[in-house]
């Protein structure tokens, strides 16, 4: 698969502060590229880099094969943007502002037409074409939000976080129309800083802190930077302090901590784990409730690459 | 795509109600209210003679030209005319001005001085007329005693002088409608709130503009970010942005003409014509102050609609939209305020096409506004052409 967008070296800085330092990343054709990081790591910043909406110090961003500048007017005909506010007029109903948006593109009136129809389709705001933005709920808002950036039908669309502040049906719905995107053939550079999100929809993740890229491969590659391969939490009413000290001695144990009535054992490596604790808490009488058992998360990645929670 | 973009962004303009009533309601509001408060002092304010007393000074007496010149203005020869003309020793001037008897008295010596008590639209009138007199008193003298030479070298003194009667006769028939209250007819003290009402007009559609482009502009908005990226050209959308904020406005001001003449029976004289063009070339002021604003000041669109709304309502006070007085205030102390205030750029070329026969002062102000026009466009077009930006 050929790379689609091709960026070497950029770096972006706000006066002396770098808010984009020496990044590079490819995405291919037909995948989705997740950008996950916390706020202010330079994700938006990124994305606005690749846009020509920002100017930038040093690098190189190629789209499509082609320089992307300011005047690429052909190439900004393959893009689509999904900004996290949404960016729709509030003197437009839901068809015209879809309309206006794919008249920037499509000339044809027919053809117009047909795409705003299925954008609508797409979105699942058929029965609101006639609604002022005003009237829509925070989710259907998302919604046009959303079909305003992809009625062209573009090759290559970016979602900069469009799922800041939505609610977990909405969310879902968002979710699935990217997948949909994607099945459909397009190239999805996705923003955010929630990592389920990129575990679920994303091919290839970069996680970014402080405008720099911290790693990047796929969610399986990137959780082998994490010390530990599985984490066990118990939740336990009475428990005493002192068989910490033997927990940590079990076999494969990295740390263990009990707090909140919750016992959380970490493993650095990963079997028959689960089975060993639960013999030990039996032999020593402790009774317990809930038992969870979890691979690692990219947090866990971020926190052993920086140090720090990804929603910090 | 051209008229697919303009016909949704006349849409999107039209559906805002905050900027209909400040472009084409606050208008139309305000002028009614002028109506209501100048329509009782319209009747007791017609405009009075203005009463004169000239210095017989031995200069006054010897020339025959100045004599004519003012006989011809005077109310006794002239029922139309604004002036009332005495001629008096200097001390009984004196005496007539400390008494509020004469608005002011003019001594020909060398040069003319004018003794006024206190400044106002009958001393401007005065000083105005006392110029006029005499430009065309050195202009009149050159070509007249340079024809008399051209026809005959050798006229005799007596025919020299029948000669130049006859000329400064036939100059005065010519150019009597320069000195005279040519526009008594339609005379009216309060035109001048009007004619600043026009120019407001004017000015405040500047925020049709400026709302226009902040929605193209990727620092500004969300929209203009989504808007930026898109595969039409930049030049094309400040194209449309500008054709749609200029029929708008031409629309806005258009409803005022119709308001105030057919509802409120204002009377603009017989130079429409002239006050169309002013205005429309004070739409362009108005449309390239908002693209000004627009562009070069990076803050929200209610703070960008306060700075018009603020430079719009001080200009126009200050060129006489709450009390005439303040417009001569403005222009005998600080000219240069009026003179860079586009509303009094308009307001005074309106002023002048109503006032005086003499174009000179319109065309001045209508180049004013150009110029006005086009340099606020050359720095908006600078900051405009950028396509990206520091910071979003």
């Amino acid at each position: 698969m050929q790379n689609i967008i091709e960026v070497k070296h950029l770096t972006k800085k706000y006066k002396e502060q770098k808010a984009v330092d020496d990044l590079s990343l490819e995405v291919e054709e037909g995948t989705i590229l997740g950008l996950l990081g916390p706020n202010g790591s330079g994700k938006t910043t990124t994305i606005n880099c690749i846009l020509s909406l920002l100017n930038y110090q040093k690098g190189t961003i190629k789209i499509l094969g082609q320089q992307m500048t300011p005047k690429s007017y052909d190439l900004k005909k393959e893009i689509g943007v999904v900004f996290q506010e949404v960016a729709v007029f509030d003197e437009l109903n839901v068809y015209d502002n879809i309309d206006f948006f794919c008249g920037l593109y499509i000339k044809e009136k027919n053809k117009r037409k047909q795409y705003v129809e299925e954008a609508i389709r797409f979105v699942g705001l058929e029965n609101y074409q006639k609604y002022l933005p005003k009237k829509l709920s925070g989710g259907l808002l998302r919604r046009l939000n959303i079909a305003c950036g992809i009625v062209h039908k573009p090759k290559i669309i970016f979602f900069d976080e469009p799922t800041v502040a939505v609610d977990p049906q909405s969310r879902n719905n968002i979710l699935d129309g990217i997948k949909k995107l994607k099945d459909q053939g397009a190239t999805i550079i996705y923003t955010t800083h929630y990592m389920e999100e990129v575990e679920i929809l994303c091919d290839q993740i970069i996680i970014l802190d402080q405008g720099k890229i911290l790693a990047s491969g796929t969610s399986d590659e990137l959780k082998t930077y994490a010390k530990i391969e599985e984490k066990i939490s118990v939740e336990i009413y009475e428990f005493a302090n002192n068989l910490l000290e033997q927990i940590k001695k079990l076999k494969n144990v990295e740390s263990v901590e009990y707090q909140n009535h919750l016992l959380k054992v970490l493993y650095k490596k990963g079997k028959n784990n689960l089975m060993e604790l639960i013999n030990f808490l039996k032999q020593e009488k402790v009774s317990y409730h809930k038992i969870f058992s979890e691979r690692p998360t990219l947090n866990d990645v971020f926190l052993e690459l920086t140090g720090k929670e990804l929603r910090d | 795509m051209f008229y697919h973009n303009f016909s949704y962004n006349l849409k999107i303009i039209t559906k805002n109600r905050a900027l209909l009533f400040w472009t084409f309601a606050f208008p139309l509001i305000l002028g009614t209210l002028f109506f209501m408060a100048f329509k009782d002092i319209e009747k007791n304010e017609k405009l009075d003679k203005i009463r004169i007393a000239i210095i017989e000074t031995d200069s006054w007496q010897k020339d025959f030209f100045l004599k004519e010149a003012w006989q011809s203005l005077s109310d006794v020869n002239q029922k139309d005319s604004v002036f009332h003309i005495t001629y008096e020793t200097e001390q009984t001037a004196k005496q007539l001005l400390k008494e509020n008897q004469i608005e002011a008295y003019i001594l020909y010596e060398n040069e003319p001085e004018i003794f006024i008590k206190e400044n106002g639209v009958e001393s401007t009138i005065i000083k105005y007329t006392v110029e006029e007199i005499s430009i065309q008193y050195q202009m009149n003298q050159q070509i007249i005693m340079s024809q008399i030479k051209n026809q005959e070298s050798n006229l005799e003194l007596s025919k020299i002088i029948e000669e130049t009667e006859r000329k400064i006769k036939e100059f005065e028939h010519q150019n009597q409608a320069n000195i005279m209250d040519n526009s008594s007819k339609n005379m009216s003290y309060t035109m001048i709130e009007y004619y600043s009402l026009i120019a407001m007009t004017c000015l405040y559609g500047g925020i049709i503009a400026m709302v226009s482009m902040n929605q193209i502009l990727a620092n500004m908005s969300q929209k203009g970010k989504r808007i930026s990226i898109s595969s039409t050209k930049k030049s094309t959308l400040i194209l449309i942005n500008i054709a749609s904020s200029f029929l708008l406005e031409t629309i806005g001001l258009l409803l005022l003409f119709a308001y105030t003449i057919l509802f409120l029976k204002i009377d603009y004289g017989p130079k429409f014509f002239y006050i169309i063009v002013l205005s429309f070339f004070g739409i362009i002021g108005g449309l390239s102050l908002g693209i000004f604003v627009s562009s070069v000041c990076k803050t929200n669109e209610n703070t960008k609609t306060g700075i018009i709304l603020s430079l719009s309502m001080f200009g126009s006070f200050l060129s006489g939209m709450m009390g005439i007085t303040m417009k001569y205030i403005v222009d005998k102390n600080i000219p240069l305020l009026n003179q860079i205030n586009p509303i009094n750029m308009i307001t005074d070329g309106l002023y002048a096409l109503y006032y005086y026969e003499d174009m000179t002062r319109y065309y001045q102000n209508l180049i004013s506004i150009i110029l006005f026009s086009l340099i606020l466009i050359s720095i908006s077009i600078t900051m405009l052409r950028r396509q990206t930006y520091d910071s979003i």
